[in-house]
């Protein structure tokens, strides 16, 4: 048997050999500087001192003494990332694009609900979590597995849309089937709280403990599957399901555990959600919900346990300040740019130049639009705050701020567009009026509608991680070869 | 009887909607193998611009120039407007992921779809708007046959329905454009090596098919009267399963799929309940998708290994 | 039709070497697809420790019949035994369970797992421990994840220093294509087959790793005991490592037999290069 081909001695590997494109992946994968060395740090230490450390970490918070509305964000934020961990075993490891999964999410409620409150009969059957929880789980598995059954023989787009008609017949049946039992749209209230072995919680920052337990506990657990043969088989029916048959895979069997457990995952969060908001409705689980699991899902990486953790809390967690008040919101927006700013411009003098260009920019636009006329830079700036007071003379923001603020966000985008397609300095041109357009668009307009700007944001995220690192933060690239 | 047929009637209409949502759907997902979630909100636009339109021209019940010609500007300018968007939108968010995992595209046009619906929501705000259609289009108007009524609105909306796909139909089997468009359906790397130009071929189709979709909304628009931003996600999911239940990638196919789906849908409502309809129609169609996953006009592929 | 014993080949003479307790026979396929015909009633046996190659010109059909032995197609007639049993109709996995195991021409590794994954992950069949146990990590998936974990690095240091060391951690997209090529093998050897079929396993190497691949094939027969079908087009390899070779045609068995005779016989040379222009101007 021969051996590898020499490489001149001591000069590295050669160029394209299976070595030096290994070393060139991991030079790829890892982050630039200080982040970077962390994370060879965390690389050494095994998953679970890590998991540990984070958690111990996250269950330090509410002692730090969090207000009712960061506990309340709290919770949100591992709601989701529990829901985006579920969904992360069917699409980011089966590869199965799963459209209905908020349904699944709602079903764990619903069950939850009808099981313990006064719903169903007279008096309502009130069984202690301990029982409920295990029968809505067992319910959410064999719900999964017949959602999962058109996976057998449909692939791809077509299962997409069967999943996502799935999606849409739960909020159909809920609202119209059987109001006596379902409430119809006015959803049930007077859920029980989660009780056990004398145990039962009612305050906000125990169901914060609960979930970070489950979320602990589903990612432990699904870190050890990952590894094992269920998570390879997963893996391989995602990367190639004709091979993975092949190689003694039973694929149908192995998309419809997929989707099982995705369904529990889903269900299991479903029930918190239920005993904590002690009242479910069927707007919970619309499609703008599943949108802001995949958000998280897709931001923080298919495919990888803590990227699914991380895009839930992240998405969550900022999209959440928006709706805190103007001020909050306004942190979060421009904070975002500037992060965006300080992670994308290097060397630090384009930075300075793109930012003193941008202030310089707002005072001329604003001295030269009240110039022409007062009406134009009437309106002022709708944060509340220092914000406000800083930006009062550099905004433009005209007497009726809400057609000129639609106008201007549909230039943004028109703006947004080409400076993804501008190139080098061009690029770098086009930055300062983009950030100036943006500041006085919020100024005018989205400031005073956080919800809608949350869920443009959404939208965005997606479109924009999709197009610039569709592995996501934490995931691994990916190769695919086309079919 | 009579019942039945004005049921039937106005199933055929909506049916001729969905159609044309459908059509430009499966066109799309012929040359891109893409389902462009976002379709549906391009018919959204649609009828958010004829809604703009009517308003412009002194709103509907005082209308400052002729009927006709405020349908024709309606018509056109939600075509352009529609049909531009969806080019932008493949410009700029599909083609860099032409070669990308099957995945991305899909996932990217769930955003678009989102942001297009929020960004109406912000622009267009979260009312109804309403066409008052009746104010400038008398709902006696049309034919009357016995007890069964056809507005003219209906007729409009059949007629162009027809005539559009007929233009399409033969746009697409008889002239070199269409032939292009097959070529990159069938395969677009062979299509490229043979001289297509790929990339304006997706993009005329991509024009093609929004525009539709913007007919489309302005058509529902004067039929159905109301407007908001979310009117787009559940005629578009049917659209997509118009156009599966046809055969997806086919035009005559997309026209039957549209036009059972309304059927369904108008006598289900006719006569089992209407607060049912979406749940049987979801039932049905996929009970159709599993049953035949190509279906009724497709043609099963044959794996490659 | 019986399954043993020789049998007439398409120029009418007796085989020598057709073994008579075949580990696979193919008794009369047929397949079409739509109107194309492209498996014909085609017989075909492969024994024990027996290596028989099928050569024949680009659209003969050959990986067809990898694709019906594996369960891909189901034959449209006849007949497909492996050990003693029907497996017509059978789904791919349980085939593969079997202990039929094969590569693919175009390569489809699970390209974003490691090396070693993707041996391991060919083990599914022979391991039984539910997700559960290995959440819990219970005794029966930690002896199995051990005996997996052993079994992988085995079959991967039958090919040497090739896919040793570090390279068993990397992703199968950052190997190289003869390696991607070997890491096929060793992943079809994963399923533990007794009879493995190869799909142009010399596609795309240079002459010294054809060289070696051949060698790996008789290894592959003497050492681990396998039946071995090949498709191949390179002849050197053909000839260095087949007992018997099958030639095909348009789905149609054309000559079969030791590699001389076979490469010389008429029906082979035309069907390679070409019959008379008349011929093929009527049709085909």
């Amino acid at each position: 048997m021969s051996v590898d081909p020499p490489s001149a001695a001591g000069a590295g590997p050669e160029v394209g050999a299976d070595e030096w494109v290994a070393r060139q992946a991991r030079r790829h994968e890892q982050l630039p500087g200080l982040l970077g060395q962390a994370q060879r740090l965390a690389g050494r230490v095994g998953w679970w001192p890590r998991l540990a450390a984070a958690a111990l970490a996250a269950a330090a918070l509410p002692a730090l003494g969090l207000g009712g509305f960061q506990l309340q964000v709290g919770i949100n934020a591992l709601l989701l990332a529990l829901l985006a961990l579920g969904l992360n075993v069917t699409v980011g490891w089966a590869g199965l694009l799963d459209l209905g999964y908020v349904a699944f999410f709602g079903f764990g409620a619903y069950g939850f609900a009808l099981l313990s409150s006064g719903q169903l009969g007279a008096a309502g059957i009130h069984l202690p979590a301990y029982l409920s929880l295990p029968i809505v789980m067992a319910g959410a598995a064999i719900l999964g597995l017949l959602v999962g059954l058109p996976s057998r023989r449909l692939i791809g787009d077509y299962l997409a849309i069967v999943t996502l008609f799935f999606g849409e017949a739960f909020l159909e049946f809920t609202t119209n089937v059987a109001p006596r039992t379902l409430g119809g749209p006015n959803g049930i209230v007077g859920i029980d709280p989660i009780q056990a072995f004398g145990v039962q919680l009612t305050s906000n920052a125990g169901y914060f403990y609960l979930l970070l337990i489950l979320l602990v506990a589903t990612m432990a657990a699904l870190r050890l599957l990952d590894n094992s043969r269920t998570g390879r088989a997963w893996r391989a029916v995602r990367e190639d399901p004709l091979a993975a048959a092949a190689m003694t895979i039973p694929v149908s069997r192995v998309k419809l555990m997929a989707f099982a457990f995705g369904a529990v995952i889903a269900a299991l969060a479903g029930t918190v959600f239920a005993a904590q908001q002690i009242s479910v409705f069927p707007p919970d689980f619309n499609t703008a919900y599943l949108i802001l699991i995949y958000a998280g899902l897709i931001l923080g990486g298919a495919g990888s346990i803590a990227g699914a953790v991380l895009g839930g809390l992240v998405v969550v967690i900022i999209l959440d300040g928006f709706l805190r008040s103007p001020t909050e919101a306004g942190y979060i927006f421009y904070g975002l740019i500037l992060v965006a700013l300080v992670v994308k411009l290097r060397p630090w003098r384009k930075l300075a130049a793109v930012a003193a260009a941008t202030i310089a920019l707002g005072f001329a636009a604003h001295a030269v639009a009240g110039a022409i006329s007062a009406r134009a830079v009437a309106g002022g700036p709708q944060s509340t705050g220092w914000i406000a007071t800083a930006v009062r003379d550099w905004v433009i923001v005209p007497a009726s701020p809400k057609t000129a603020g639609n106008i201007a966000f549909v230039v943004l985008v028109c703006l947004l567009i080409a400076l993804v397609q501008a190139r080098g300095r061009w690029r770098t041109a086009l930055l300062p009026p983009a950030i100036y357009l943006a500041a006085c668009v919020w100024e005018a307009r989205l400031v005073a509608e956080p919800s809608i700007t949350r869920q443009i944001l959404i939208g965005v995220v997606l479109i924009v991680m999709m197009n610039a690192r569709p592995q996501g933060l934490l995931g691994s690239r990916r190769v695919e070869v086309p079919a | 009887m009579d019942f039945f047929v004005q049921e039937l009637v106005n199933g055929i209409t909506t049916g001729a909607l969905y159609a044309l949502v459908a059509l430009g759907f499966s066109m799309v997902y012929g040359v891109l193998k893409l389902l462009n979630f976002a379709h549906g909100d391009l018919y959204m636009i649609g009828a958010f611009t004829g809604y703009f339109v009517i308003q412009w021209f002194g709103g509907p019940s005082a209308l400052t120039i002729p009927v006709p010609a405020l349908v024709l500007i309606m018509l056109v300018l939600a075509a352009g407007l529609a049909g531009g968007l969806g080019l932008a939108i493949e410009r700029f968010a599909y083609r860099p992921l032409r070669d990308a995992p099957r995945i991305a595209p899909l996932i990217t046009a769930i955003g678009i779809s989102f942001f297009l619906e929020n960004s109406a929501l912000l622009l267009f705000g979260g009312q109804t708007r309403v066409y008052n259609t009746p104010d400038f289009i008398s709902l006696s108007s049309g034919i009357s046959i016995g007890p069964v009524t056809i507005s003219s609105v209906q007729i409009m909306v059949l007629v162009l329905g027809a005539v559009l796909m007929a233009g399409l139909q033969m746009l697409v089997n008889r002239t070199s454009l269409g032939r292009r468009m097959r070529a990159v359906a069938a395969d677009r790397e062979a299509a490229e090596m043979l001289g297509i130009n790929v990339n304006a071929t997706i993009a005329v189709t991509f024009f093609i098919g929004s525009a539709l979709a913007g007919v489309a909304g302005v058509m529902a628009g004067l039929m159905f009267n109301q407007v908001t931003n979310l009117i787009g996600f559940l005629v578009g999911l049917k659209a997509f399963t118009a156009a599966v239940v046809g055969g997806i990638g086919s035009i005559p196919g997309a026209m039957l799929g549209g036009l059972l789906i309304g059927l369904a849908e108008s006598f289900i409502t006719g006569y089992i309940s209407s607060t049912y309809t979406n749940l049987i129609v979801f039932g049905i169609l996929i009970a159709v998708m599993l049953a035949r996953p190509s279906g009724l006009l497709g043609r099963a592929q044959l794996q490659k290994v | 039709m019986t399954a043993d014993g020789a049998r007439p080949d398409a120029g009418g003479q007796p085989v020598p070497g057709t073994p008579a307790h075949p580990v696979l026979s193919l008794d009369r396929v047929c397949l079409s697809f739509g109107g194309l015909r492209a498996l014909d009633e085609l017989d075909l046996q492969v024994g024990g420790r027996e290596v028989v190659s099928i050569i024949g010109p680009n659209g003969a059909g050959k990986s067809t019949v990898f694709n019906v032995i594996t369960g891909i197609y189901e034959p449209g007639g006849g007949d497909v035994r492996f050990a003693g049993r029907s497996i017509a109709g059978h789904l791919p996995h349980a085939i593969a369970r079997l202990g039929i195991a094969r590569t693919f021409q175009s390569l489809r590794l699970f390209l974003n797992m490691s090396v070693i994954e993707n041996v391991m992950a060919a083990t599914y069949g022979g391991t039984k421990a539910m997700p559960w146990e290995s959440i819990l990590r219970l005794p029966r998936a930690r002896r199995e994840e051990r005996a997996v974990r052993e079994q992988a690095e085995e079959i991967l240091s039958f090919f040497g220093q090739r896919l040793a060391g570090y390279r068993r951690d990397q992703p199968a997209y950052s190997l190289s294509y003869a390696n991607r090529r070997r890491l096929e093998i060793a992943r079809a050897l994963a399923t533990r087959p007794r009879l493995l079929l190869l799909d142009e396993p010399a596609a795309g190497m240079n002459p010294a790793e054809t060289h070696e691949i051949t060698e790996l094939i008789g290894r592959l027969r003497d050492e681990r005991d396998l039946a071995i079908l090949v498709i191949e087009h390179d002849m050197h390899v053909v000839a260095g490592c087949s007992d018997r070779v099958i030639a095909l045609d348009h789905g149609v068995k054309i000559a079969e037999g030791g590699f001389d005779d076979v490469a010389a016989h008429p029906a082979v040379v035309e069907a390679y290069l070409g019959r008379d222009p008349e011929a093929l101007a009527e049709g085909e």
